[in-house]
C-alpha cells in the first residue's frame, strides 16, 4: 500500500531546493518580519499549550502499548458480564483502569469489537474511556484548583451519559453498525519479533500512537493558540453573556478543537470568567466523547447512519445533562 | 521501493523528528526557558519526557536499521503513504521545531494582555465593610494575616511569587493602606498602545499551568513626572497606595515616586502560592529582591 519510488519524488526535488534557496536569500532580509508581536504571542501560546499536553499525551501512549504488548484482548472480553448494565458498568471501569487518550481508543476499540466485545459496551468504553479516568481525573482537578466541583461534576456527567447511550444502544441497535467485515485484524503480533524483544516492540507501539494523535494535537494546538491570540476575549463574553448561546459556543468550540481529554480541562479554565460553569462543564464532557477528530474515526469504525446517530445521541445528551447539572455549580 | 524500506524510512524519519522533541526540551531547560511556557510544577513533568522520546528514538531506528524484513509490518495501516499525506503529517511535527529553534524565547506581553483583558482588582467578591484585620474564612485569614505583616513594613515589597496574593490583601483593606509606601516591578501596559507617557497598568501574567491559562494582572500607575516608557518596558515602581476610581469602580493604585527601567526578569511570570503568609517570613528570611 505505501507506493513510494524514486520516480515519484524527483519532480519534487527541484520546487524544493527551489524554495530551500529562496528561503535562505529571502530570510535574513525579512527577520524583522518575523519579529512580530502576534508571532511571538502566538508562539508563546502554541509551545504552551504543546509541552504542557506532552507528558500526558506520551504518557497515555506508553501505557496503551504496553497493554496492547502485555496483555492479551481475550483476557477482557471474556470478563465482560453478558447482562447489559453490569456490562455498562464494566465498560466505565475499563476506563478507570485503562487512561487510554482517545486518539489511542478507536483503533483499541476495532479490536476488541472483533474479538467479540458486544458493540454497546465497546461505545460505553469510548465514550466514558477518555474522561472516567485518573489522569484525566488529576488534569482537570489541578486546572480547576478553586472550582473542584467542576471536576466532579465532569466525572459525574461523563458517567451519566455514557450509561444512557448505552443504555439506548443496547435497546434500539440490532444488527451489526460496523462498516467493515472481520475480514482485517487477524491479530497476529509482527511486533513481537521485533529487535530487542518486547521492551522495543512497546516503544515502537508508543512512537506509532505518539504520530497517530500527535497531529490531532498539534492541529488543536495551533487553533487554540490561533484564537487565543487573535480572538479579543471581550468578544467572547458577548456570546457568554447569552444563557443558550453560551452552550452551543463552547460545544461548538469542543468540536472544533479537537483537544486531548488530559488537556482541555486547562484550555476550559481559561474561560472560567467569560462564560457560565455548564458550558464549560458541556466543554469538558462533550470534547472527549465528539470532536472533529473523534468524528472522523467513529465514521471510519461504524456505518454513516448509525455514527450520525451516536452524534445525535452524544450532542443532546451532554446538553440537557449540562445545562440540568448547572443548577448545581 | 518496497514496503519494508518504505517502513525503514518512516520510522528513521520519526526517530529523527523524537529526537528533535527530546534535544528541544533539553534546550529550552538548560537556557531556563521552559518558564515562559509552563508553570514550575508542570516544568518537573516536561523535563522528564525527552527520557521516553529518546527510547522511542533508540526503538525505531534500531527496527529501522537491524530489523528483519518480515518483522517490519505496517499491521494496523498506520504509517501515511508517501506524497502529500506524509509531507502534512511530518511538515506538522516539524512546525514546533521551527518556532520553537528559530523565534527567540519570548514571555506574553501588552498584545496578550490587550486580548486576554487585564484584571485591575484582584477580588472575586466585593470586600465586607468592616475593615478589621479577623475573620472566619481561612482564605480570609490567610489574606487578614499577610495584611497586618504588610502593613507593618515601612515600605511594602511586593515580592512576584506572592504578587497576586498582596494585592489581593491590600484590596481587602485597601482604605487601611491608603498612603502607604511600596515597591514593585512589572511591565508596562497600556490600554492605548500608542501612547508612551501617562497613567499605565505595571502588569503580570498569573500562570496557572501554561500560557494558555496566563491571565494578566495589573495595578495603575500615576506617574509623579512626566516620563517616556514604551509599552513592554519592564520597571520598578516605589510611590504610595491610594484608593481611586477607574471606569466607576473603586481600585488601589500607586502614585509612583520613582520609576526605574529594569531588565526582564528570569521569572517574568507570577504563580499561585499554597501559603502566601509562610512563602512571605521564607522571602524576608531570605532578603529576596521584588525584581
Amino acid at each position: 500500500m505505501t507506493s513510494f519510488s524514486p520516480v515519484k519524488i524527483f519532480p519534487l526535488l527541484l520546487p524544493a531546493a527551489f524554495l530551500l534557496i529562496l528561503g535562505i536569500v529571502w530570510l535574513p532580509g525579512r527577520l524583522e518580519l518575523l519579529d512580530n508581536a502576534y508571532l511571538h504571542s502566538f508562539k508563546a501560546s502554541f509551545i504552551g499549550i504543546l509541552l504542557e499536553a506532552l507528558p500526558f499525551v506520551l504518557a497515555g501512549a506508553l501505557l496503551s502499548s504496553l497493554l496492547r504488548v502485555f496483555v492479551p484482548d481475550e483476557m477482557i472480553s471474556r470478563w465482560i458480564p453478558r447482562r447489559p448494565v453490569p456490562a455498562i458498568l464494566f465498560a466505565c471501569l475499563l476506563g478507570v483502569l485503562f487512561p487510554v487518550c482517545e486518539c489511542g481508543m478507536i483503533p483499541l476499540v476495532r479490536r476488541l469489537i472483533h474479538k467479540g466485545m458486544p458493540v454497546y459496551v465497546a461505545i460505553v468504553f469510548i465514550l466514558s474511556g477518555p474522561i472516567l479516568n485518573p489522569v484525566v481525573y488529576g488534569a482537570t482537578i489541578t486546572a480547576f484548583r478553586t472550582h473542584p466541583e467542576l471536576a466532579y461534576a465532569r466525572m459525574g456527567l461523563a458517567f451519566a451519559v455514557a450509561f444512557i447511550i448505552g443504555l439506548i444502544v443496547y435497546f434500539t441497535n440490532t444488527k451489526s453498525p460496523l462498516r467493515l467485515s472481520a475480514r482485517q485484524e487477524n491479530g497476529v503480533d509482527h511486533h513481537q519479533s521485533a529487535r530487542g524483544g518486547k521492551a522495543a516492540a512497546v516503544f515502537v507501539h508508543t512512537s506509532d500512537e505518539f504520530f497517530e494523535m500527535g497531529k490531532y494535537l498539534i492541529i488543536g494546538c495551533l487553533l487554540t493558540s490561533g484564537i487565543q491570540t487573535f480572538m479579543v476575549q471581550d468578544s467572547l463574553a458577548a456570546i457568554g453573556g447569552k444563557p443558550l448561546g453560551s452552550y452551543f459556543f463552547m460545544m461548538g468550540l469542543a468540536f472544533l478543537l479537537s483537544l486531548c481529554s488530559t488537556s482541555d480541562a486547562f484550555v476550559a479554565s481559561t474561560f472560567l470568567h467569560a462564560f457560565p460553569a455548564g458550558s464549560l462543564l458541556a466543554f469538558m464532557v462533550l470534547g472527549p466523547m465528539l470532536d472533529f477528530k473523534n468524528a472522523l474515526m467513529l465514521l471510519s469504525l461504524f456505518k454513516t447512519r448509525f455514527a450520525l446517530f451516536l452524534f445525535f445521541l452524544i450532542f443532546s445528551t451532554v446538553f440537557i445533562g449540562s445545562v440540568w447539572m448547572s443548577g448545581w455549580l | 521501493m518496497n514496503e519494508s524500506r518504505s517502513i525503514r524510512l518512516h520510522y528513521l524519519l520519526r526517530a529523527v523528528l523524537l529526537l528533535a522533541f527530546a534535544l528541544y526540551i533539553g534546550h529550552l531547560a538548560q537556557q531556563d526557558a521552559l518558564h515562559y511556557y509552563v508553570a514550575p510544577k508542570l516544568a518537573r513533568w516536561i523535563k522528564l519526557c525527552p527520557i521516553p522520546l529518546t527510547l522511542m528514538a533508540l526503538s525505531l531506528t534500531v527496527q529501522a536499521l537491524f530489523g528483519k524484513g518480515a518483522a517490519l509490518c505496517d499491521c494496523d495501516h498506520r504509517l501515511p503513504r508517501w506524497g502529500i499525506r506524509s509531507t502534512v503529517l511530518y511538515g506538522l511535527f516539524l512546525l514546533p521545531l521551527l518556532f520553537g529553534f528559530l523565534l527567540p524565547d519570548r514571555p506574553l506581553g501588552s498584545l496578550a494582555a490587550s486580548v486576554k483583558g487585564i484584571e485591575l482588582t484582584y477580588n472575586i467578591k466585593e470586600p465586607d465593610r468592616e475593615v478589621q484585620f479577623n475573620t472566619n474564612d481561612p482564605f480570609e485569614v490567610e489574606f487578614a494575616q499577610l495584611a497586618k505583616l504588610l502593613y507593618s513594613q515601612p515600605v511594602i515589597p511586593v515580592y512576584p511569587d506572592i504578587f497576586s496574593e498582596t494585592f489581593g490583601a491590600i484590596e481587602r483593606y485597601k482604605q487601611k493602606f491608603e498612603g502607604k509606601d511600596i515597591a514593585v516591578s512589572g511591565f508596562v501596559y497600556r490600554e492605548n498602545a500608542t501612547t508612551t507617557n501617562g497613567p499605565f497598568a505595571l502588569s503580570r501574567f498569573l500562570v496557572q499551568c501554561c500560557t494558555a491559562d496566563a491571565t494578566p494582572f495589573g495595578i495603575m500607575v500615576y506617574p509623579g513626572t512626566p516620563k517616556s516608557l514604551p509599552a513592554d518596558t519592564w520597571v520598578e515602581v516605589r510611590g504610595k497606595l491610594h484608593v481611586g476610581k477607574y471606569k466607576g469602580k473603586d481600585i488601589v493604585q500607586i502614585s509612583a515616586v520613582s520609576i526605574t527601567p529594569i531588565p526582564r526578569p528570569a521569572t517574568p511570570y507570577i504563580y499561585t502560592s499554597p501559603d502566601s503568609v509562610a512563602e512571605w517570613a521564607k522571602l524576608q528570611a531570605s532578603g529576596k529582591s521584588i525584581r
